[in-house]
């Protein structure tokens, strides 16, 4: 690892950091997470047909489902990263965020209030915009960039104060590409095919909003912050050097270009079709170079996982994160496509990606960093941390398997003709098995915010309980 | 080496430049390649209905028959100006309940698609880049997912009768459908019938519209 992250002593280091900022986004980005969980599972109930308020307007499912990926993105995702970005950046870099008291409070209420009107507009005033992770009303979309560009200010003000004295460490590249990234595609998704541009051309730019959201916000801020968290909690560097940069660059190459592979054998010129398609293979081998790299570094110290909790939800994620982009690599020539485009298999491959990689990475990280913000050596109860981990993981395994079995079953008999009431039957037991993995990974995230809230609040007494058992 | 991992290198070449490179394949060159086919408002989607006697108008004058109280309460006459307004009110309700979520809009040339979703008896009605370069497809409605079947063909497959008893309980026409009612796009008249509102009326033009440039008008019916 490089010398930023472990340079100054410890008691320096916790000066740089605002305490309250992560607690606040940490805590707000769980909620929203139980939130969205229950709404994906009301969504759930429909499929299964029952519907808990039936001829009520504004909980009609097609509704909550907008609430459920927008909210899974902006509510639970962003705040996490945000929340661990403010612990993560000024450790890496040895420099406070721009503005902590103000720009930082300004941030946090813009975000809570970005998406509480986002959920307001959509169930009740009808507003919402048909861009999938962009379902974000078109008034408010100025606004979300504007945040973003002030989150830029905010975190890179250290990383460009760090890399003036020394190369930076790994986290800071991914950092500091999505910094740029996430407003240009923000911008680029939201108003592009609105107002500049209609039909098979907007289609490529939706198509690459949908993917570069996951792809230029989401994985590189993952990725960066699994690139500190790992060596800190292991308390060895990284692998290789070489591997963190063929990886990165990779990354930053290939993916921006992967978009159009959501809508193969669409209208969209067929170059850009190809493209995209040789794209997402490549970007296969950079994932790889990744994981190789994160293996490796375990080696000889397997057993840790054993132990820690928060790096075996890393792990966990890891491995998931794998399985997803091999599934991509898959999925996106033609022929596969044929088959599993528009079948619950690409559901289940989104719930792979946002909940067991992405939500196992934030998850992992906020319990390491959660008992370190409120002064105490470990979670309330190890119990409880080692059942909701079970609980996520098997429930999110479940949820994959179910739904990639049910993308085969619907894309096969779509292929067959037969009449289109016969894939919702078949689907069926298909979706009550989906119901109850649903119910898995509630269950394993209200206990682990179970466990979050009674660390927060449990006295002294019980801290040094802990010690001496 | 060490250039490769300073902020303003990242910024500049990872940041910026791949990425407008990808967008520049993936986005400015489809569009140039699109340039020529030309960009349609509602207005213009209207005329043209109108123009051409399309299906999508015969429906429309079909519902201010059948439901004239309603229809003059929020539309008033049959021209292409309420046309265009119920397509803009129709358009937004099917964006806002999320339709798009589980009802795609787009035939693939794959996997016997043009059987299932085209028009019947007609073999190769695979989507095309013209027919989505208008207003109502910005951003488009492709869709990712289906539940319920693709809709770029609707008014080739079922009409107005159909879809009024399917928008208010899906059950009656497609039994063991999973599709939720949606009773608040009707009211109930004086005479205590249940029949469209404002936007009910919106929603059946945009879904009776939806692939009607390919439809016929049928033989018996006469416009007036």
């Amino acid at each position: 690892m490089a010398a930023a992250t472990t340079t100054a002593g410890e008691v320096q280091l916790t000066n740089l950091v605002n305490y309250t900022l992560v607690k606040l986004h940490v805590a707000m980005g769980l909620i929203f997470f139980i939130i969205v969980g229950l709404m994906g599972f009301l969504y759930s109930l429909q499929l299964d047909g029952i519907y808990p308020f039936p001829g009520i307007e504004f909980l009609s499912p097609g509704r909550v489902r907008m609430i459920h990926t927008a909210g899974a993105a902006y509510g639970f995702l962003v705040n996490m990263f945000t929340g661990l970005l403010y612990w993560a950046v000024p450790r890496f870099t040895g420099y406070k965020v721009f503005d902590e008291k103000y720009l930082g409070g300004f941030m946090f209420i813009g975000l809570q209030a970005a998406v509480l009107i986002t959920v307001v507009a959509i169930l009740f005033l009808g507003q919402a915009d048909n861009v999938e992770w962009g379902e974000t009303p078109w008034w408010l979309d100025p606004i979300i960039v504007a945040w973003l560009l002030l989150h830029a200010v905010q975190f890179g003000t250290p990383i460009l104060k760090a890399s003036q004295k020394a190369p930076l460490y790994v986290t800071g590249w991914y950092v500091s590409a999505m910094l740029v990234w996430t407003p240009l595609v923000v911008f680029m998704g939201n108003f592009i095919p609105r107002f500049w541009s209609a039909g098979s051309g907007a289609g490529a730019v939706q198509s690459t909003f949908i993917h570069d959201l996951v792809g230029l916000y989401v994985t590189p801020v993952a990725w960066g912050l699994m690139y500190y968290f790992v060596p800190v909690i292991m308390k060895k560097p990284m692998w290789s050097h070489g591997l963190s940069l063929l990886g990165f660059w990779g990354l930053a190459f290939f993916y921006p270009m992967n978009g159009v592979h959501h809508f193969l054998w669409s209208p969209i010129p067929m170059f850009a079709q190809y493209s995209a398609v040789f794209a997402t293979v490549a970007i296969e081998f950079a994932v790889t170079s990744v994981l190789i790299n994160f293996m490796m570094t375990l080696r000889g110290s397997a057993e840790v996982l054993k132990y820690n909790v928060p790096l075996r939800y890393m792990y966990t994620g890891a491995i998931f994160y794998w399985i997803t982009c091999f599934q991509c690599a898959f999925h996106v020539t033609l022929t596969f496509q044929k088959v599993i485009h528009f079948t619950d298999w690409v559901t289940g491959h989104a719930h792979l990606i946002m909940f067991g990689t992405f939500g196992m990475w934030v998850l992992g990280m906020a319990e390491y960093v959660w008992p370190r913000l409120f002064g105490k050596e470990t979670m309330y109860s190890k119990g409880m941390s080692e059942g909701a981990y079970w609980l996520l993981t098997i429930g999110v395994i479940a949820m994959f398997v179910d739904l990639t079995a049910a993308g085969l079953v619907q894309g096969f008999d779509w292929i067959g003709l037969n009449p289109w009431i016969d894939s919702v039957n078949f689907s069926k037991p298909f979706w009550y098995f989906r119901s109850v993995a649903g119910i898995m990974m509630l269950t394993g995230l209200l206990m682990y915010a179970m466990n979050f809230y009674k660390t927060a609040t449990a006295g002294k007494g019980l801290e040094a309980q802990l010690r001496n058992a | 080496m060490g250039k490769m991992e300073r902020f303003p290198f990242v910024v500049l070449v990872a940041g910026l430049l791949f990425f407008l490179f990808a967008d520049f394949i993936s986005w400015a060159l489809p569009i140039f390649v699109l340039k020529d086919i030309p960009m349609k408002k509602v207005s213009d989607l209207a005329a043209e209905a109108k123009a051409k006697n399309t299906s999508a108008w015969a429906d429309f004058e079909r519902i201010a028959m059948y439901y004239p109280e309603q229809f003059k309460k929020y539309y008033g006459e049959v021209n292409e100006k309420s046309f265009e307004k119920a397509l803009r009110i129709g358009h937004h309700w099917y964006v806002a309940e999320g339709c798009w979520n589980c009802h795609s809009q787009m035939i693939r040339p794959v996997s016997n698609e043009t059987l299932r979703f085209g028009i019947p008896g007609v073999s190769n009605t695979v989507s095309y880049p013209s027919e989505y370069q208008n207003e109502l497809q910005a951003p488009v409605l492709w869709g990712t997912k289906r539940i319920g079947p693709d809709l770029i063909r609707e008014a080739a497959v079922h009409n107005v009768d159909w879809q009024v008893a399917h928008l208010y309980d899906p059950q009656t026409t497609s039994p063991g459908s999973n599709m939720p009612g949606y009773p608040w796009y009707f009211e109930k008249d004086k005479n205590g019938n249940i029949v469209p509102n404002e936007r009910g009326i919106g929603l059946l033009t945009y879904i009776m519209w939806l692939g009607s440039w390919e439809v016929k008008p049928t033989k018996e019916w006469a416009l007036k």
